[in-house]
């Protein structure tokens, strides 16, 4: 059972197309696991076709048309497959993934994990923007993370197992949103290791050992 | 309580559109196709030059209008009228083309990503069945209470659909608050019944 979704506005956001990309991300790899969001975004989506709908018509330009059809004819009819998933990827952990977010895992290779302390490992994920980081975190099972703020917006999205922290538990589908300056310190339940989606906007960077010592949950490096 | 049902799955709908969209995924009919694009062009054209910045020049329209029918034609075959209405999905294939267009004029040519758009704007029927047919509001209703919305509701829901804009910009813009425009939105969605959310669970009985 999910119990924390995004709210009305970003789903409004990521229905009319102005949510940046990673936090869209985010929101598809929630919906893809959540019924009720998913029908919400359906519902949003026919305020985009009611729009069309009550938009002044204006005429397209003479040979438009024909132009389309001449592409069209041109083109070949079965588009090409998508590249398969990579099959090397038998980790445990990242099977039965949201559909997006197998997209994000490389192809035939391994994700590059980085030990961040010894409960803590992350691994980039590349998407093709820089105003947000993409990436796995995994928590061992029964691992505390030390206690850590983060420069800008945060967004986490439970994918396999559950943590808490001092404001509730989370479990698989379940979409987190912390402003900046929220400290937590999450933990993952003794069962299982916990994987987690986190996308965190790019934070001022604060470079030094100072920097290091105000955020040493991440060093930020866009991909 | 099943005609209830079928009023909420076809009622209103101008569903002409819907089948002729059909029959372009169906049998690639090309007769079909030329007359969603004589109605649907000038639609997007219109729903397009209401959108002009820098990202998006107004000659870009013509542009958008073919690629937009050009994607349409392509997808088609995955397109299921019980689904969503022509209009719906169509706009959806529209906001997925600004999306990419606006990324390939802002990004560096270095800068290429795994994903595409339609992968995180994802539309595809085979993983969404079932979810559809209990949705308690179709595009003629939801056409009609926006209309009837108050000024500031119907500007900011206008600004989110038709002008890609976060509610921070339209905040800044607009020299509102970041609540006041979240609520306006809130309450223009709770308006217009837009996030009814009926338990899927109860279908079963009800058909």
């Amino acid at each position: 059972m999910i119990h924390y979704h995004p709210d009305d506005n970003l789903l409004a956001e990521y229905s009319g197309g102005s949510l940046a990309l990673a936090l869209s991300l985010s929101v598809c790899a929630h919906i893809q696991l959540c019924v009720d969001c998913r029908q919400k975004v359906a519902s949003l989506n026919k305020i985009g076709g009611a729009l069309l709908n009550l938009s002044a018509a204006e005429p397209s330009t003479p040979g438009n048309f024909e132009q389309l059809m001449q592409r069209i004819h041109q083109q070949p009819e079965v588009p090409a497959p998508r590249l398969a998933i990579a099959e090397h990827n038998v980790d445990p952990m990242l099977t039965h993934l949201p559909k997006v977010i197998t997209k994000l895992l490389p192809a035939g290779r391994k994700l590059k994990w980085q030990r961040v302390s010894s409960v803590l490992k992350t691994a980039r994920l590349s998407t093709g923007q820089k105003d947000y980081e993409v990436a796995f975190q995994c928590i061992s099972k029964g691992g505390k993370v030390v206690e850590h703020d983060h420069g800008g917006l945060e967004v986490t999205l439970v994918l396999k197992g559950s943590f808490s922290d001092a404001q509730g538990i989370y479990t698989e589908g379940d979409f987190l949103v912390r402003d900046a300056g929220e400290i937590h310190r999450p933990t993952a339940t003794l069962n299982q290791d916990c994987l987690c989606l986190s996308v965190v906007a790019a934070p001022v960077r604060v470079t030094g050992f100072l920097g290091k010592l105000i955020n040493p949950f991440l060093s930020f490096k866009p991909a | 309580m099943t005609n209830t049902i079928t009023a909420i799955t076809t009622g209103g709908r101008d569903d002409s559109w819907s089948r002729l969209l059909e029959l372009v995924g169906r049998e690639r009919d090309e007769v079909a196709f030329a007359k969603l694009f004589a109605h649907f062009a000038p639609l997007i054209k219109g729903f397009c030059l209401g959108n002009i910045n820098a990202n998006f020049p107004p000659d870009a329209a013509d542009e958008i209008v073919q690629e937009v029918m050009f994607k349409v034609w392509q997808k088609s075959p995955s397109y299921d009228a019980t689904k969503a209405a022509a209009s719906t999905w169509i706009y959806t294939v529209m906001r997925n083309c600004r999306i990419d267009l606006m990324r390939r004029n802002q990004r560096s040519t270095s800068d290429s990503g795994v994903l595409e758009i339609d992968d995180i704007w994802d539309e595809s029927a085979e993983d969404q069945a079932y979810v559809y047919l209990m949705q308690a509001n179709n595009e003629a209703m939801i056409q009609q209470s926006f209309a009837q919305l108050p000024h500031e509701q119907r500007q900011v829901l206008t600004q989110v659909y038709m002008q890609d804009k976060t509610h921070q910009q339209i905040a800044l813009e607009m020299g509102l608050p970041l609540g006041t425009v979240k609520s306006r939105v809130r309450i223009g969605l709770k308006k217009m019944q837009i996030l009814v959310v009926n338990a899927v669970g109860n279908r079963d009985e009800k058909m």
